[in-house]
């Protein structure tokens, strides 16, 4: 994790918001901001890594390709 | 009588066998020591001396009586706090669970039980598996048996800690985003995460159903291959166990590392590397090329985002299981451990579905161009050396965000590919705690990192040295 959040990650608002619309209690300071840094790194690592394979990949397709990729396999 | 300090699990089920001593007095010499070392280290939240010696008193009778015996009996393990049983308080390290009692056995349970093994009890663990330091602010923080000063890692910080104590002679432990093979550097022991499916969750607390594995914890590739066999395999109560046929681990141990192609990747894994972790990598490396092993340089595609994308999935889920107390009884969780399982409120669900899609693509690629070029990937296990309870222990600071990313930054990619990983001890730093080498195969190669395992320990003694508590 960053030692901060950019300008771009989450913002505290945004994530008081998404909390009170999911139907969670008030968050205090300290929580919503390691909330926004951990969901923002993880969304930007998403949108990093996607690639036009998703529109034909099944996730359900995960477990055969471990067997499929078996050693000896 | 068998040495505690100096024997393996292998050693007491050969000295059980000879007749040398007895499960009971085993068991009890166990339980003596955890309860004079869990004042210090406090790996167990319980220790169950009446259970413990009724399963031992068991099977020596079964022994007497000349039945036949599994591969694990009369040998006392223990197991973290997220594996049910039915009449037991399986709690997870936390307040929210505290007392909770499971309907079901888990599977993993019920096998080591059905092979003989005799369990000590519950042992600690981070609070619902969340976290990888061992802080645990219920139970209190496990201490390493190196320096109690420092963490013991986690989430699975009581299994290593009392395999590295000489309480246990195994442990099992979930590994979510490296779990088991944290806490086993940190602590001078050998874990195993197998691939996601080769090990049954069923019964298991759950943190994140697609990234968590059950795995085993011992001070031997040799113990961790007597393990792994009995827990592995097919579980019709767990629709993601494999049913790909389970080998003798303990036939292939053997086959060396003659002409092994090692892949040390020439990127990410070991950028910002402790220069004292990087000494231990760099001599466990040549110490495995003296045995005949061949080192290659090898690319981890988007090794820089798997970590984060594993956390995508984590995290979504750990918010969906933990929905019904994240908005009722939040204020029983601790801060850090509730910021982390609500983290997925806050992460789109199409993020959430790009992550799982992404995941068969991701592994595809890693197997055909990292094991295209090598055989057994290797990496330092962390990235730094094993810091004091009190470091990690300082509330959202910089400098506790960059130890915990370096406690994870090498463990955690290989739990979203859901390819086996282990960690053996290959020395320590010059505070003198330990630090690991991380084995990584393509799916289903345990044996070979077992037996690579098996042949680096067979020419160093890092896992014979005892930590200092006695």
């Amino acid at each position: 994790m960053p030692d901060a959040p950019d300008e771009a990650a989450l913002s505290p608002e945004l994530v008081e918001l998404l909390a009170r619309i999911e139907g969670y209690p008030p968050l205090d300071a300290e929580t919503i901001a390691r909330i926004a840094v951990g969901a923002t790194n993880a969304v930007r690592a998403v949108a990093a890594a996607a690639t036009v394979e998703l529109f034909d990949t099944e996730p359900s397709a995960y477990a055969a390709e471990l067997e499929r990729l078996a050693d000896g396999g | 009588m068998l040495d505690l300090r100096a024997a393996s699990l292998g050693d007491a089920v050969a000295a059980l066998a000879r007749g040398e001593l007895s499960s009971t007095e085993l068991t009890r010499a166990c339980l003596e020591r955890a309860h004079r070392l869990n004042a210090t280290l406090n790996c167990f939240v319980r220790i169950e001396d009446e259970a413990a010696l009724a399963a031992a008193a068991a099977a020596d009778g079964a022994r007497a009586a000349g039945r036949p015996l599994g591969a694990l009996h009369g040998v006392p393990i223990a197991l973290k706090d997220m594996f049910y049983a039915p009449g037991q308080a399986t709690g997870a390290g936390s307040r929210l669970r505290h007392g909770f009692v499971g309907g079901v056995e888990a599977t993993v349970r019920a096998r080591l039980r059905a092979a003989g093994a005799v369990n000590l009890g519950v042992l600690n663990m981070t609070e619902f598996a969340l976290g990888p330091t061992g802080h645990n602010e219920l139970h209190g923080a496990c201490h390493n048996p190196w320096n109690p000063a420092h963490i013991a890692g986690g989430s699975s910080s009581g299994s290593a800690a009392a395999v590295a104590a000489r309480i246990a002679f195994g442990a099992l432990g979930s590994d979510t985003a490296g779990s088991i093979r944290g806490p086993s550097s940190v602590n001078g022991v050998v874990g195993l995460k197998p691939t996601y499916g080769r090990v049954s969750r069923a019964g298991a607390m759950r943190l994140s159903w697609s990234m968590d594995h059950v795995g085993p914890l011992a001070r031997t590739a040799g113990d961790l291959a007597r393990l792994l066999g009995v827990i592995a395999g097919a579980d019709p109560a767990d629709p993601t166990a494999s049913a790909r046929p389970v080998p003798d681990y303990g036939a292939l141990l053997g086959a060396g590392v003659g002409g092994l192609r090692i892949g040390v990747p020439e990127q990410f894994f070991l950028e910002g590397l402790d220069p004292a972790v990087g000494a231990v990598f760099e001599a466990a490396l040549a110490a495995l090329e003296r045995l005949g092993a061949r080192r290659v340089a090898v690319r981890v595609p988007l090794a820089e985002h798997l970590t984060e994308l594993g956390r995508t999935l984590m995290y979504s889920e750990a918010t969906a299981l933990h929905g019904h107390f994240l908005r009722h009884r939040a204020p029983e969780y601790s801060a850090q451990v509730r910021a982390r399982a609500a983290t997925g409120l806050a992460i789109p669900a199409a993020a959430y579905l790009e992550a799982l899609q992404l995941r068969p693509v991701l592994l595809r690629r890693f197997v055909a161009e990292v094991f295209g070029a090598c055989d057994v990937l290797a990496t330092p296990t962390l990235a730094v050396t094993v810091p004091t309870i009190a470091a990690t222990d300082v509330g959202g600071s910089p400098a506790m965000w960059r130890t915990i990313a370096g406690l994870v930054r090498c463990v955690a990619p290989f739990s979203y590919l859901g390819v086996p990983a282990l960690s053996v001890p290959a020395g320590f730093t010059p505070g003198g705690l330990p630090a690991g080498l991380q084995l990584v195969g393509r799916p289903f190669a345990e044996a070979r990192l077992l037996a690579t395992a098996a042949a680096y320990q067979s020419v160093t003694d890092w896992h014979s040295r005892a930590p200092p508590v006695s």
